[in-house]
């Protein structure tokens, strides 16, 4: 911070510019300098771990701040390890589950009991995770837990609700082309990861025919089962109550079934490659990227590989990519970089951008350029420092409320990492210097082996997308998930 | 039926309302312990201490809206709030003399630009290029003095989170957060960019703001089917006009109708700036007056004085886009001052509020003719909008059959009363709304000051929430049988052009 303010303050100090001097905004930059900011003092609450008789984790952060009580149920299981043969049917156990009924109560009487006492269940089934958030006001607790643990425990299906599911499901894949994101979305993840259950997002017709309560149940018995979940509950609770609460619920469940799988290895499609879709669009929808090279790990690579892509893409306004793209050259409203990383394996880096289709072409070649630029014009000591002390300041609102803190503890949890996971992060982002930055984008950063993916009207392009290199066609209709 | 609403319109600005604060007990969100500060210039700060982490959150809402514009510049309120991000004469510049000596060259050029782009149809599109090329180069040239986003840098290198803005039809508010050791910090920049914007990259950020428009309307089905729905809807009132602008006006505004707009609503006595979070209430007055004291008031914000005329008849459009259908049925009803307006907002939840909603339950669940069926009023609450159901069909039914199905259900409406346990469940859900409400320090701060922006009364949204647990059968009857005819509707249904693009098949 102190590197770029003072530049700024002496600048201003060697041109003499005399209206200055009256503007009651005129030393901005120096008053800034001058500010000496009080230390923060802050220890955030830190959830209790609790180990129920089953062995399941739970942990618990009470806030009475508020009348209301939140619980989060995460399984380590997601649709990825499900067979491919029920994939759709995993894409949407997470929605039945909530709208179905249970054997007891009527899909009716589930929806009534939600709705009168104001209570948010909801499911999600992800690719290798899946959840259940229940919150409400704590008043409620008792209605709130049992209601959602019947849903889970006993999931009716009811033959009804499938149906309304299948034909909104059906109604999905008629609009699938409807907007130009879908169908960069669903094209990028054809091109880059082929069929692999991690890159899809839509049902298809055949896997909707397959829809039945019993193909359902099977899956729920398997990503929703006591062995799996971690837990965490946050606000207005007593600890005693609710973890006694938590062993009567779990008491009767069946144990997790057996019938997954490991998620099958990924491969990712090599560049360079250009693959154009056509789509009748005055914007043109962009996504350019490769293999990300990096995994989550308390390795130098991956802090320095963080910090390149917030200085690359992932920052904003403070990223290479939006202010070349957007703001010096005014082609896009946004432009940004993922760099992903996982700690399973290896995961995607790609940018992305809408841009006006007469620049698409020249928009194309500058993003690629700026993403070269990581290695060929190394950030500098000061950019660095911008990462570095944007983390180091902003870490208080990480740790903000308590199902926030709640939260955090889970999904490392998840990902199998430790409990003290941020402060190693924050250190390792502190020790990453420019020329580690500057190599972590050589080595991992392949601008000339971008596999690029195109929504657009080539008609309005600036200039034939062929500049770019071959052009492969994708029709529309090709695109099969 | 409009008339006999905007007379009550009238009647309620002209008489107190009949049930006073007094009366009723206050929510828990009234009794918030907030601070309110005015300083001489009209400036509003509410300031209200929590406990918890040490952030902060603050918000800033102009009253300075996308219905404030004047003919010919829509999008300007917008393109405007984009160039607060731009700086100072001393943030984002390396020397702003040597800048500000361009402007005149670069503004020239952008009025040959605008000349030539105004001809419409005899447009020359070779000199168009070559003007708008020469604009790109002028301001390029600016750009070397340009210290690119750095409000941006210094917030982001302090540790802010959440920087934006957005622009509606009523008002337009700024925001960030910050770790409560560095509130000063927005004292310091705030102050500066309200007291002296300079509107660098003017015109290349236009162009942003077309790619926005792009990006939101022109390939976006719902997006655009939103915004010939407004247009359908109001003939004379600027809730029918696009906040992000229509596209010629967004290309032909110049930096000089964005300063206008400036000189014109962004005075002190227009903003009205929410601080909630681990603060000292008396240090935030302190600052307040020291970096925003000496800045003299602007004039007051006059509402708007075109009222929408009755509409006679039924208005019925359709918009082609490449895309599968969807519809909109609205009705013009009251603002959000009015006192029918509870009684509207529950009759949206009896009607499409939860799975067990009346519309839901019928169209979704019951004859499976829609994915999803909902209601919102919109574009505003200052002024009358339309109260509007949205539904998607699933093929092979039609969007004529929602259609049918919110008419004959509002028509049961109009017969027979909510009963007890669909109010219950709505004064459930509302009361369960506005504690969940309480719970972040920037959704709070959000509510205070958009509140006081509006309403001049940052417990009016506490009041107005409580409001629907009062709200009776009977009103929600006599809403029903006011507002919804037939001759008050605006239908609009995105429709497949009879010969599809290429390349946007389904």
């Amino acid at each position: 911070m102190r590197a770029p303010l003072s530049l700024g303050a002496l600048l201003l100090a060697v041109v003499p510019v005399a209206p200055l001097a009256q503007q009651p905004g005129a030393d901005t930059h120096a008053r800034i300098q001058a500010l000496q900011f009080p230390p923060l003092r802050f220890n955030p609450p830190q959830p209790k771990k609790v180990t129920l008789s089953n062995r399941v984790t739970v942990y618990l952060l009470e806030d009475h701040a508020l009348p209301v009580i939140n619980v989060q149920l995460v399984s380590r299981v997601g649709v990825a390890n499900l067979p491919d043969s029920l994939w759709g049917v995993g894409w949407q156990a997470d929605g039945l589950l909530r709208t179905g009924g249970t054997t007891r109560l009527t899909p009716d009487s589930v929806d009534k009991l939600v709705d009168l006492y104001a209570l948010n269940i909801s499911f999600s089934t992800d690719h290798e995770q899946s959840n259940a958030t229940l919150s409400g006001l704590s008043r409620y607790t008792d209605q709130l837990l049992d209601l959602g643990f019947e849903m889970m425990k006993s999931p009716r299906n009811d033959t009804s609700r499938v149906r309304i599911l299948a034909a909104q499901q059906e109604e999905n894949w008629r609009r699938r082309n409807d907007t130009p994101g879908s169908v960069l979305g669903r094209a990028w993840s054809q091109v880059i990861m082929g069929s692999h259950p991690l890159g899809r997002s839509l049902v298809t017709p055949d896997e909707i025919a397959g829809f039945t309560p019993d193909r359902f149940r099977w899956v729920q018995q398997r990503l929703y089962c006591p062995q799996n979940f971690l837990i965490g509950v946050s606000g207005d609770f007593q600890e005693r109550q609710v973890v006694a609460k938590l062993e009567s619920l779990f008491r009767g469940w069946a144990p997790c079934q057996p019938g997954l799988r490991e998620v099958p290895p990924v491969t990712y499609a090599q560049g360079p490659r250009v693959v154009l879709v056509e789509k009748d669009v005055n914007q043109t929808n962009i996504r350019m990227g490769h293999g990300g090279g990096i995994r989550v790990a308390n390795t130098p690579d991956y802090f320095a590989s963080q910090v390149a892509d917030f200085l690359l893409g992932g920052s904003g306004f403070t990223s290479r990519l939006l202010a070349r793209v957007r703001s010096d050259s005014g082609f896009a409203y946004s432009a940004f970089s993922a760099w992903g990383a996982d700690t399973k394996r290896e995961d995607l880096f790609f940018a992305g951008a809408q841009i006006r289709a007469e620049k698409s072409v020249a928009g194309i070649a500058l993003m690629r350029t700026v993403i070269g630029s990581m290695a060929s014009e190394p950030v500098t000591a000061k950019d660095v420092k911008l990462a570095q002390d944007n983390e180091v300041n902003s870490f208080v609102f990480r740790f903000e409320n308590a199902s926030q803190i709640v939260g955090q503890q889970l999904s490392y949890a998840v990902d199998g990492l430790p409990a003290n996971w941020f402060d190693v992060y924050l250190r390792g982002i502190q020790g990453v210097t420019p020329e580690q930055v500057r190599q972590v984008s050589q080595r991992y950063l392949h601008p000339d082996k971008l596999v690029i993916v195109v929504v657009g009207k080539p008609s309005a392009f600036d200039k034939a997308l062929s500049a770019l290199g071959a052009v492969t066609p994708l029709p529309v209709d090709s695109i099969r998930r | 039926m409009r008339q006999l609403w905007s007379l009550l319109a009238a009647v309620a600005l002209a008489t107190p309302p009949p049930v006073t604060a007094q009366q009723q007990p206050a929510s828990p969100g009234e009794r918030l312990p907030v601070v309110k500060h005015v300083l001489p210039n009209g400036m509003t700060f509410l300031l209200l201490r929590r406990e918890g982490a040490p952030t902060v959150s603050f918000v800033t809402h102009f009253r300075a809206g996308g219905v404030d514009e004047w003919t010919g510049i829509s999008g300007t309120a917008h393109l405007f709030e984009h160039m607060l991000f731009k700086g100072t004469r001393t943030i984002g510049t390396n020397n702003y003399a040597a800048e500000q000596a361009l402007f005149p060259r670069i503004d020239a050029a952008a009025d040959s630009f605008t000349a030539e782009f105004r001809k419409g149809a005899l447009t020359d599109s070779t000199e168009l290029e070559r003007l708008r090329i020469r604009l790109k180069q002028l301001e390029d040239t600016a750009r070397q003095y340009v210290v690119s986003n750095e409000l941006d840098h210094i917030l982001t290198e302090n540790g802010a989170v959440g920087l934006n803005a957005s622009t509606g039809s009523d008002a337009t508010n700024y925001y960030f957060s910050l770790p409560a050791n560095r509130a000063q910090l927005w004292f310091i920049l705030e102050s500066d960019r309200v007291r002296d914007p300079v509107l660098r990259e003017f015109y290349s950020e236009r162009e942003v703001v077309m790619e926005e428009r792009r990006l939101r309307v022109e390939t976006q089905p719902f997006g655009m089917l939103i915004e010939e729905y407004l247009a359908a809807a109001f003939r004379a009132h600027p809730y029918g006009r696009p906040v992000v602008g229509v596209a010629s006006e967004i290309q032909a505004v110049s930096r000089n109708s964005a300063l206008e707009y400036f000189h014109r609503y962004y005075g002190p006595n227009n903003a009205v700036v929410a601080i909630v979070g681990d603060i000292n209430v008396d240090t935030m007055k302190a600052w307040a007056t020291r970096y925003f004291g000496d800045i003299p008031p602007g004039q007051p914000h006059r509402p708007v004085v075109t009222q929408e005329p009755p509409q006679r008849g039924e208005r019925r459009i359709s918009v082609e886009f490449d895309a599968n259908p969807q519809l909109l049925v609205g009705y013009h009803v009251p603002g959000l001052q009015h006192p029918d307006a509870p009684a509207l907002a529950v009759l949206a939840q009896v009607l499409t509020g939860g799975r067990t909603s009346r519309l839901f339950r019928r169209l979704v669940i019951r004859d499976r003719v829609a994915t999803t069926i909902g209601a919102f009023q919109f574009p505003g609450s200052l002024y009358p909008r339309m109260f509007t159901f949205q539904g998607v069909p699933i093929a092979p039914h039609s969007t004529g059959e929602i259609e049918t199905a919110v008419y004959e259900e509002i028509d049961r409406l109009q017969r027979d009363p909510p009963t007890d346990e669909e109010l219950q469940r709505v004064r459930n859900q509302a009361e369960a709304g506005s504690i969940q409400r309480l719970q972040s320090n920037f959704g709070l701060a959000f509510q205070l000051s958009s509140s006081e922006a509006l309403w001049y009364d940052w417990r009016r949204t506490f009041r107005d929430q409580a409001a629907l647990a009062r709200v009776t059968a009977a009103d929600v009857q006599r809403v029903a049988r006011t507002y919804f005819s037939p001759n008050n509707r605006t239908v609009a249904t995105l429709v497949r052009p009879a010969r599809p693009a290429k390349g946007g098949t389904n």
